[in-house]
C-alpha cells in the first residue's frame, strides 16, 4: 500500500498516469519520501523517458524546487509560486538532461532559498533520513536535495547555496555538497533570492560523483551576466593545477607531502559543539599523519561577515522578492469588494501579505531597511565593506592568486607559501530536532547556523562539505574544505582524501 | 550677452554654477524684473533592434499589445539581463556628440518602486556611476551653451491604460526593457523658448548620430522640466519639476504658466514649495502630483547581476572616429559649398523628418541625396533643382522625401543632360515629372530618346521649320513683330516650343524667330 505524500495535491502526474508500473522510482522511494518530504514533485515517466546517452546516462538527479524546469512546477516552497509552471528549463536542467540524466522530480527548500533548516516550506519541513524517527532536521535551505541523496532516492541532487545552503543540509544529511566558485555554473533559471551570492551547487554520496556532475554544469553560459568567462576559467584552471601539482603527484603514493592545510583560528566559535571539534581533529590528524602539512591560520574579519552577510542577502531578497506582486504571475489575492485600490501598493499588498511566508517577509523588511537613504550607508555599504575585507583575508591565505583580480600580486615568497585549502567545521552541531526552541524561535538566533557557512559565499569561493562521521549522538558531522576562487577541483580532490580516511 | 565658454572647462561643479548664475539675461517683458530658470531630464528611447536587456525586438505604438515579450521583461523567476552592446554604442555615440566625458567605468542599479507596467518592481538605471558626464549643447538661435550634466542608460517601463468603461487597467508589456538615455541638463535656460529650442537641437543631433526617433509625438522622446524663479541679482528659487511633457509646445507652454505661477507666490509673499507636478493641457495649467514629503524612497541598490560596464579607450575612440556628422556640422559644410541659409535650412529640415536606422544604421535623408547627387557636379545647380524641382513636384503629390523614388542617379543623369544642353531646361523638368508619375525607374537618358527630346545637331534645321511653321500659322502676329512689337514674339516663342514639345531651347527659338522675322523684312 503506498502510503499518501505529505502534499499529495503536487503528485498531479502521478495521478494523471497512474503510479504503479510506470515509474522508474521504486515503492520504496515512495514510501521514503512519506516519511521525509524530500520531493515535492515527481516526474512523470514519460518526462523521464526522454533520458539521452550522455556522460550522465542513468544519473538519477533531483532538482531544487528553486530551479526552473519547464515540465513540472517550480514553487519554491512558496505560496506564492504554488502553481507556477515556468516555461523554460533553468541552463543546469538544459546540461542534465542533454548529458543524458534521468531528473526525478523536485526537491523541497526553504521558501525561495530563505533559511537554514528547511522549516519555511509550503510544503511542510523535510525530515532528515538518517533517522526519520527522531524527527531532526535535514537543514536548509537545500534540505530536500541532501535529504534524497542521504535516503538513496537519488544518486545526485542540485541545489542552491547563497549563505550555505548546500554545505549545512549536507552536513546535517551525512552527504557531500559542493558550492562551487560563483559564477562556475549558470545562474540562468535559478529564482534569485541574493543573486551576488546564490550559487547551483551538487550533492552526491561520493565526491567523484560531485566532480563527474560538476564537469557536465561547469560551463560557461552567456545567459547568465555573471557568469566567469572562458579565459577566467582556463587562467583559474592552469593555476589550480600548477598549485595541485606540489602534492597530487606524489598523493598517488599515499603520501600528502606538499599539502597545506589551513585551520582557521575564527571558525571555532563559542556556539561549536565539541563533538563537532573532536571529529574536525580525526580528520586533521589522519591528514597529518599521511604528510600534509596542517598550519594554523588567520581571517581576521570573519567576525562581522554574519551580519555583512544578513544585510546584503537581505537587501537583494527584498529587490528580487518585489517582482512577486500577483500581476504577471503567481498568487493574486482580489482587493476586496469596495477596497481602496488608488494606490498600487494597498492592490499588491494583499497578494504580498498571503504569498509569502513570514521569513521571506521577515527577510523582505530587513532588506528593504537596509536600502532606504537614510540606513544604506550605515548597512548596505558597511556590509560591501566587510565583504572587501573578508575577501582579502581569504586573497591573503591561499597559495594561488585570486584569477578574478587584475591586479598580478607577485608569487607569494618562499616562507610564506600560502595554504592550499582551509579545512574548517561546516556547522556549529549536528543536525537540531524540529521541535527544538531554535526552530521555534523566530529569533536571530537560527541565523547563527550559516555563521560558518557564509565568509565563502561572501567571498564567492568553492566549499565542499564532506562528511567526518558521526558526532557522540549518532548524528553525521561534516567539514568543510574551503579553496581559492576557480580552484573547485582541488576542493574536491582534498575532499576525495578525506573521504578515503574517514571510516 | 555673455558667453559662458568658461564653463566648458573641467572645472568643478560648484565653480561652474557659481560662473553660470552671473549669465546676463535679457529683460523678459513676460516677467520685468524676474529670472526664469529651467533645467531639462530627457528621457529619449535608444533606437536598438532588441531591448536593453533582452533579445525581445522593440516596437513601435503600431504593434498589438504584449508581442515584444519575452520573459525576461515580463520578470519570470530565474531570468537574468544580459546588457545589449548596441545600447551602449548608442549611448556612448550621445555622449560624444554632446562632448561629454565617457565614464571608463559606469554601473547599473536598481531603483524600486511598485506599479503594474514595470514587472520586476524595479528600474535598472545608472544612479551612482552614469555612463558620461560634463557635456555641452550649443544653442545657435539663443547663442548660448547648455551644459549636460550627465547621461544615464536605464529600461523603459512598460504601459498602463485604465479603461474607465470597465473599470480595469489593461497592461501592454512591448515597451517594457526598451532601452532609454536620460539626458540631464543642468538649469542653463532661461526662457521656454531657449527650453525650446534647447529639445529641438537635441532631437535633431539625437537623430543625425542614430540613437533615437527623438519623436515625442510617438513617445520616444519625454521630457521632464525644472522650473524655478528669482528676482534678478538674487540667487536661485526653489524648483519645481513638472513631468511628462509630451510635445515641445505644451513644454514651452508649461514653463510660461508654471513661471507665472511661482512668479505670483512670490510676489504675494509665499514661498514656492519644492514638489512634482504635472502639466493639464486643456486648462493649459500646472498641478501639484506630490511634494517633497511624499517624494519616494527609491531604495536605489547596485544590480548584483550586472557587473560594471567597462569601456576601454580604444572602444570609445573607434566610435569617435565613426561619428556620423552633427546637424551643425552638416550645416557649416553646406554653407561652404555655396548653398544658400535658406536651402541649407530647407535640406536639413527634410533630414529630420528622414527615418532613423536600427542599432545606428544612418538613415539616408535629403543631406544624404544632395550628397550624393553633387558628387563632382556643380552644388547649386543640383541643390536647385532639388529645392524647386524635385520637392516642388513631390509636395504636388502630396507626397514626402521619405517617399520618393527619383533615385540618385537617376537625378543625377537628369542634370547632367540638361546641363550639358543635351537637353533642355523644360525637357529636364518634362522627364521628372514623367519619372515621378510613372514610378519609373529607367535613366533619364533611355527616356529621352524614347521620347525624342534630345537636342540633336539637326535641331538646327528642325527649329528653324518650326519657327517657319508657326510665322505661317500666325501671320498677324509675324507682321506685328516685324513692325517692332516685341511683346508678341513671347507668344510666338510660346507657339515654338509647344510645337517643338519642349525640345526647343527658349532662348535659341527667341534668336531664331528674331533672325527670321528681320530678315524678312
Amino acid at each position: 500500500m503506498l502510503r499518501p505524500l505529505r502534499c499529495s495535491g503536487h503528485l498531479r502526474a502521478l495521478n494523471i498516469l497512474g503510479y504503479h508500473a510506470r515509474l522508474i522510482t521504486s515503492q520504496a522511494t515512495y514510501d521514503k519520501n512519506a516519511d521525509i518530504n524530500a520531493l515535492v514533485f515527481t516526474a512523470s515517466e514519460t518526462a523521464r523517458k526522454s533520458v539521452g546517452t550522455g556522460p550522465l546516462r542513468e544519473v538519477s538527479v533531483a532538482v531544487k524546487d528553486n530551479i526552473c524546469t519547464s515540465d513540472m512546477p517550480t514553487s519554491c516552497s512558496s505560496p506564492m509560486l504554488r502553481n507556477f509552471h515556468s516555461p523554460f528549463d533553468a541552463t543546469v536542467v538544459q546540461l542534465l538532461r542533454s548529458a543524458g540524466a534521468d531528473i526525478i522530480g523536485k526537491a523541497n527548500c526553504d521558501e525561495f532559498g530563505m533559511g537554514s533548516l528547511n522549516v519555511y516550506s509550503v510544503h511542510g519541513p523535510v525530515v532528515n533520513p538518517h533517522e526519520p524517527n527522531e524527527r531532526r532536521s535535514a537543514g536548509g535551505s537545500s534540505g530536500g536535495s541532501a535529504a534524497a541523496v542521504a535516503a538513496g532516492m537519488c544518486d545526485v541532487s542540485l541545489g542552491t547555496d547563497t549563505g550555505g545552503s548546500i554545505r549545512l543540509p549536507a552536513a546535517y544529511c551525512g552527504v557531500v555538497g559542493l558550492k562551487p566558485s560563483y559564477g562556475v555554473i549558470s545562474r540562468w533559471g535559478v529564482v534569485s533570492f541574493a543573486d551576488s551570492l546564490d550559487c547551483v551547487g551538487i550533492m552526491a554520496r561520493s565526491v567523484k560523483q560531485v566532480q563527474r556532475v560538476f564537469g557536465t554544469l561547469g560551463q560557461y553560459d552567456y545567459r547568465d551576466p555573471s557568469a566567469a568567462t572562458p579565459e577566467t576559467r582556463e587562467k583559474a584552471s592552469q593555476a589550480c593545477s600548477r598549485s595541485m601539482q606540489e602534492w597530487l603527484s606524489i598523493s598517488q603514493g599515499g603520501s600528502l607531502q606538499g599539502l597545506r592545510i589551513g585551520i582557521p583560528q575564527e571558525y571555532f566559535p563559542a556556539e561549536l559543539s565539541s563533538s563537532i571539534t573532536e571529529s574536525l581533529r580525526h580528520v586533521i590528524d589522519a591528514l597529518q599523519s599521511r604528510g600534509a602539512q596542517v598550519i594554523p591560520v588567520s581571517l581576521p574579519s570573519t567576525p562581522y561577515a554574519l551580519s555583512a552577510y544578513y544585510v546584503i542577502a537581505s537587501a537583494e531578497a527584498s529587490s528580487n522578492m518585489a517582482r512577486y506582486d500577483g500581476v504577471e504571475y503567481g498568487l493574486r489575492v482580489d482587493p476586496p469588494p469596495g477596497a481602496d485600490t488608488t494606490k498600487t501598493a494597498n492592490v499588491y499588498a494583499l497578494t504580498r501579505s498571503k504569498g509569502f511566508g513570514k521569513e521571506v517577509q521577515r527577510r523582505i523588511l530587513l532588506g528593504a531597511y537596509a536600502l532606504t537613504a537614510d540606513a544604506f550607508d550605515n548597512y548596505f555599504l558597511q556590509a560591501q565593506r566587510v565583504r572587501k575585507l573578508i575577501r582579502a583575508d581569504f586573497n591573503k591565505i591561499f597559495h594561488v592568486a585570486n584569477p578574478l583580480n587584475s591586479t598580478h600580486s607577485p608569487e607569494p615568497q618562499s616562507e610564506v607559501r600560502g595554504v592550499h585549502v582551509l579545512l574548517h567545521p561546516s556547522a556549529i552541531r549536528t543536525a537540531p530536532p524540529l521541535d527544538d526552541a531554535l526552530i521555534r524561535d523566530d529569533g536571530l538566533e537560527a541565523y547563527v547556523q550559516d555563521v560558518l557557512t557564509v565568509p565563502a559565499s561572501l567571498a564567492g569561493l568553492p566549499a565542499l562539505n564532506v562528511p567526518a562521521g558521526l558526532a557522540e549522538d549518532g548524528w553525521p558531522v561534516g567539514v568543510s574544505v574551503v579553496a581559492q576562487w576557480g580552484c573547485d577541483e582541488m576542493a574536491m580532490e582534498v575532499g576525495k582524501i578525506i573521504q578515503e580516511i574517514v571510516p | 550677452m555673455l558667453r559662458v565658454g568658461q564653463c566648458l572647462l573641467p572645472l568643478s561643479r560648484s565653480y561652474c554654477r557659481c560662473v553660470h548664475t552671473t549669465r546676463l539675461v535679457k529683460e523678459d517683458p513676460r516677467w520685468p524684473g524676474w529670472n526664469v530658470v529651467v533645467g531639462i531630464e530627457v528621457h529619449a528611447q535608444i533606437k536598438s533592434r532588441q531591448k536593453l536587456f533582452s533579445h525581445a525586438l522593440t516596437s513601435d505604438l503600431s504593434e498589438p499589445p504584449n508581442t515584444h515579450v519575452v520573459s525576461f521583461d515580463a520578470a519570470f523567476p530565474g531570468t537574468l539581463p544580459r546588457l545589449n552592446p548596441k545600447c551602449v554604442e548608442l549611448g556612448v555615440r550621445t555622449a560624444i556628440a554632446l562632448n561629454c566625458q565617457v565614464q571608463r567605468r559606469s554601473a547599473f542599479d536598481r531603483k524600486h518602486y511598485f506599479y503594474p507596467d514595470l514587472p520586476s518592481g524595479y528600474q535598472i538605471t545608472q544612479h551612482y556611476a552614469p555612463l558620461a558626464t560634463d557635456g555641452t549643447l550649443r544653442l545657435s538661435e539663443e547663442d548660448a551653451v547648455v551644459r549636460i550634466k550627465q547621461i544615464q542608460l536605464e529600461q523603459d517601463t512598460g504601459k498602463t491604460t485604465f479603461d474607465p468603461r470597465r473599470r480595469i487597467s489593461t497592461i501592454d508589456l512591448n515597451r517594457a526593457g526598451t532601452g532609454l538615455m536620460e539626458i540631464v541638463s543642468e538649469p542653463d535656460l532661461r526662457s521656454p523658448e531657449e527650453a525650446g529650442e534647447y529639445v529641438r537641437a537635441l532631437q535633431a543631433l539625437l537623430r543625425s548620430v542614430g540613437s533615437s526617433d527623438g519623436n515625442m509625438e510617438q513617445g520616444s522622446l519625454r521630457c521632464d522640466v525644472n522650473v524655478s524663479v528669482n528676482r534678478q541679482h538674487e540667487s536661485l528659487g526653489t524648483r519645481c519639476e513638472i513631468k511628462n511633457l509630451n510635445s515641445v509646445k505644451f513644454m514651452m507652454v508649461a514653463i510660461t504658466c508654471e513661471a507665472f505661477r511661482q512668479i505670483e507666490l512670490l510676489e504675494k509673499g509665499l514661498p514656492v514649495i519644492q514638489e512634482t507636478r504635472g502639466f493639464d493641457e486643456a486648462s493649459a495649467a500646472t498641478f501639484s502630483l506630490r511634494n517633497k514629503e511624499d517624494a519616494p524612497d527609491y531604495r536605489y541598490m547596485p544590480d548584483p547581476n550586472l557587473p560594471p560596464l567597462l569601456l576601454d579607450q580604444t572602444y570609445i575612440n573607434t566610435i569617435r572616429q565613426s561619428m556620423p556628422e552633427l546637424p551643425q556640422e552638416t550645416r557649416s559644410r553646406l554653407l561652404a559649398q555655396g548653398l544658400s541659409e535658406r536651402d541649407a535650412d530647407v535640406l536639413m529640415a527634410i533630414d529630420m523628418g528622414r527615418e532613423v536606422g536600427y542599432d545606428g544604421v544612418l538613415g539616408h535623408g535629403a543631406v544624404a541625396y544632395f550628397d550624393t547627387v553633387s558628387r563632382g557636379r556643380d552644388p547649386k545647380v543640383v541643390v536647385n533643382w532639388i529645392t524647386h524641382e524635385l520637392l516642388g513636384q513631390l509636395a504636388l503629390r502630396k507626397e514626402t522625401f521619405k517617399e520618393n523614388r527619383f533615385s540618385t542617379e537617376q537625378l543625377g543623369e537628369l542634370i547632367d543632360l540638361v546641363q550639358s544642353k543635351r537637353i533642355t531646361g523644360t525637357s529636364g523638368r518634362m522627364l521628372l515629372r514623367h519619372i515621378l508619375t510613372h514610378g519609373s525607374s529607367e535613366m533619364p537618358s533611355k527616356l529621352a530618346e524614347k521620347m525624342s527630346l534630345f537636342v540633336s545637331a539637326s535641331d538646327s534645321t528642325s527649329l528653324e521649320t518650326w519657327c517657319k511653321e508657326v510665322i505661317e500659322a500666325l501671320p498677324e502676329e509675324a507682321q506685328a513683330v516685324r513692325n517692332g512689337n516685341m511683346n508678341v514674339l513671347n507668344k510666338l516663342v510660346g507657339r515654338v516650343m509647344k510645337t517643338s514639345k519642349g525640345r526647343a531651347d527658349a532662348k535659341a527659338v527667341r534668336n531664331a524667330l528674331q533672325d527670321l522675322l528681320s530678315t524678312k523684312m
